[in-house]
């Protein structure tokens, strides 16, 4: 791991502060949005080693909130949450500069391994 | 004989009353070319023959109208001269003259010159028969007409035409008779009455038709050509003595009818209708069998027409429905997935949630003290139950989400035994419920086709359903894929009742249906065949050899 946060952007509130909580229970520092703004924003403000995104965002599309990060962050390495258990969503993510895709419902022990391949693959 | 033909939900199309529709438009349309064509036709011949017959008609009225006239004018003439001829001679000769032997015979000679007349004679004024000249003095010297009707007349009137009889002579005559001025003796010829044989024997009046002479009791002065002695009732009724030309027409006879010898005689002549139009019968004859004939090239040209016609309507309005039945099909499964997509995208979140907060709750338990917890295990255990509940729902809101992404049209590689498997997955209750066994023979490691998964899960939902309504209840289908030639197959065989010859050939007709009214529309294999077709594949059915019949997909392997 990159010893870089991650930052865990979704528009449900219980999915978002649990996940922080458990992440930072096995050390992992993270945060939790609950809007594509604010997203922006907070990478605008300090460096994730990897975005956890969900395409469904109440102020605006996942694709663009995509598109932005890594625009600011072109080194954070963006895991899309979709659900949707299309993977054509999450194909199109990963054209556009996503690192990985999960569908949700997605078992814990599979996001933490999929933070941790994403965190410890780059530079 | 079991059903086979899919269904599809929803799809009621009323083949039944649209095939009366059909049958109904034909025959209209069929009335009317042959009203169209046939009725003018029929008018026209009735009128060409209408109007033959009516100018016919006017034709031979004048012409029989002419014969009477001259006729009637040369037979007056005739008997007028007779009278006069004999009147001069009694007036230009006295009765001694005449009385002296051989004065008589020499008038005789000189009048007779026609050879008309048969004898002369002369009688006085008492009756008695003074002289004679002809053939039958032995027989008429000594008799006295004192007592006879035309004496009488003779004397009274000054001259005598008599009726036409035949007597002793033989031959049918009458007798023209005058007195001299002061009317003391008579002057009487007999005259042969040949003549007007011959003159009616050549009035032309046709085949059948007939020229005579009446007298006043309607009686025949001449001989009738078709040799009839008396008059029936009905012409004797019809025809009325004397009078000016008449024109009768009846009983099939054209009559002209005139008075003759100061209305004494009536001259009759008449023709046969039917045998004088006889040409023109013939002629009408043939026009019929033309007018038939024409009327029948129409029938049946117009009949072949129309069917032909309305069969390629009906042919477009059934491919039109088959069509339309698809996209509102296929409109309606984009419309599920949609809606089943959305469903599961919903409920996809809250599960996260559930099983997030389960896994929470687990990892908290690790930071107890186990002293303290009484039911540690029992919490462990409702964790993982939470956890596994999530994934079997979350199992289903995927499969959801699969159908929905299916019905978007997109070409998909996929294994082809793992659609059999999926379709099957839908069907298993059913078969459970009808004790139906479905035995798989699925070739494994086969090759991907690339293929419009929703469509071809369509066609082998078709084929299953079918197989289910063939077989009832308790049975088996058995499903097999293969591979050959980049050539993918899977064989569905039902343990049914199999399909007749005529069903087989039919099976994939539009409306074809072996279920009783109400209960398939006949078309889902119809879809199933242009679906298989659309894909690049083939569908076949045929009967298995120990029975039950098989449908036979094909399709190419992915390139």
């Amino acid at each position: 791991m990159s010893g870089l946060p991650i930052l865990v952007v979704d528009d449900e509130e219980e999915f978002v502060s649990t996940l922080v909580q458990r992440l930072r229970k096995r050390g992992l520092s993270s945060e939790g949005v609950l809007t594509g703004t604010a997203a922006i924003a907070k990478a605008a403000d300090s460096d994730f080693g990897v975005v956890l995104l969900d395409m469904r965002l109440p102020d605006m599309d996942g694709a663009l909130v995509l598109q932005e990060i890594k625009k600011i962050r072109p080194d954070s390495r963006v895991v899309i949450l979709t659900g949707h258990a299309s993977a054509s969503e999450g194909e199109e993510g990963i054209r556009n500069g996503a690192f990985d895709y999960l569908i949700k419902p997605v078992e814990f022990e599979t996001l933490l391994e999929k933070l941790h391949t994403a965190g410890n693959h780059g530079p | 004989m079991k059903m086979y033909t899919a269904t599809i939900p929803g799809s009621a199309i009323k083949v039944r009353s649209r095939e009366s529709y059909y049958a109904r438009q034909k025959r209209l349309f069929v009335l009317v070319v042959i009203l169209v064509a046939i009725i003018p036709l029929l008018f026209i011949s009735w009128t060409a023959s209408h109007f033959y017959q009516k100018s016919w008609l006017d034709k031979t009225t004048v012409e029989l109208t002419s014969l009477a006239n001259s006729r009637r004018e040369i037979i007056d003439l005739f008997l007028d001269s007779q009278e006069n001829i004999l009147a001069g001679y009694a007036e230009l000769y006295d009765f001694a003259w005449l009385n002296t032997p051989g004065n008589l015979e020499k008038l005789f000679k000189a009048m007779n010159r026609q050879g008309v007349i048969v004898d002369l004679g002369l009688i006085a004024s008492d009756g008695s028969h003074r002289n004679y000249t002809g053939p039958f003095a032995e027989h008429l010297k000594d008799k006295n007409y004192a007592e006879a009707h035309w004496f009488a007349e003779v004397m009274q009137n000054g001259k005598y035409i008599s009726d036409v009889f035949t007597g002793f002579r033989d031959v049918p005559h009458f007798i023209v008779a005058v007195t001299d001025p002061t009317r003391s003796w008579v002057l009487r010829a007999t005259i042969n009455s040949e003549l007007f044989n011959s003159l009616l024997a050549s009035a032309e009046v046709g085949p059948g038709g007939d020229a005579f002479i009446l007298n006043r009791q309607g009686e025949l002065q001449t001989p009738s050509r078709l040799e009839i002695t008396a008059l029936s009732a009905e012409e004797k009724n019809i025809l009325a003595t004397g009078g000016d030309l008449t024109i009768h027409h009846a009983q099939g006879y054209l009559y002209a009818t005139t008075g003759m010898k100061s209305n004494d005689w009536t001259l009759v002549l008449k023709t046969d209708i039917a045998t004088s139009l006889a040409d023109f019968y013939r002629a009408q004859k043939r026009d019929h069998l033309f007018i038939a004939c024409a009327a029948l090239l129409v029938l049946a040209v117009s009949t072949t027409l129309v069917r032909s016609m309305m069969d390629k309507v009906e042919g477009a309005d059934q491919q039109r429905m088959v069509l339309y039945d698809r996209i509102r099909y296929s409109e309606k499964m984009a419309l599920i997935g949609r809606m089943a997509a959305n469903v599961a995208h919903e409920i996809n979140n809250p599960l996260q949630i559930i099983g997030d907060q389960a896994g929470w709750l687990d990892e908290l338990l690790d930071d107890e003290d186990p002293a303290q917890l009484k039911n540690s295990e029992e919490y462990r255990t409702a964790f993982a139950k939470i956890r596994n509940q999530v994934k079997r729902a979350s199992t289903i809101t995927h499969r959801l989400l699969g159908f929905s992404r299916s019905t978007d049209g997109l070409k998909t590689k996929i294994n082809i035994n793992t659609l059999v498997e999926e379709t099957v997955s839908f069907l298993e209750k059913e078969a459970t419920n009808h004790r139906i066994a479905i035995r798989r023979n699925l070739a494994p490691d086969l090759p991907e086709v690339l293929t419009d998964t929703t469509q071809l899960q369509q066609v082998f939902l078709n084929i299953l359903n079918n197989a289910f309504d063939a077989i009832g209840n308790d049975g088996a289908v058995t499903i097999s894929s293969s591979v050959n030639e980049g050539q993918l197959a899977v064989e569905f065989a039902d343990s049914g009742p199999g399909l007749s010859e005529e069903a087989l050939k039919r099976v994939f007709d539009p409306f074809f249906t072996t279920k009783k009214a109400g209960s398939g529309t006949g078309i889902g294999l119809s879809i199933s065949y242009s679906i298989v077709e659309r894909l690049g594949g083939m569908i076949e059915v045929r009967n298995g050899k120990q029975g039950g019949c098989i449908f036979r997909v094909t399709l190419p392997v992915a390139p």
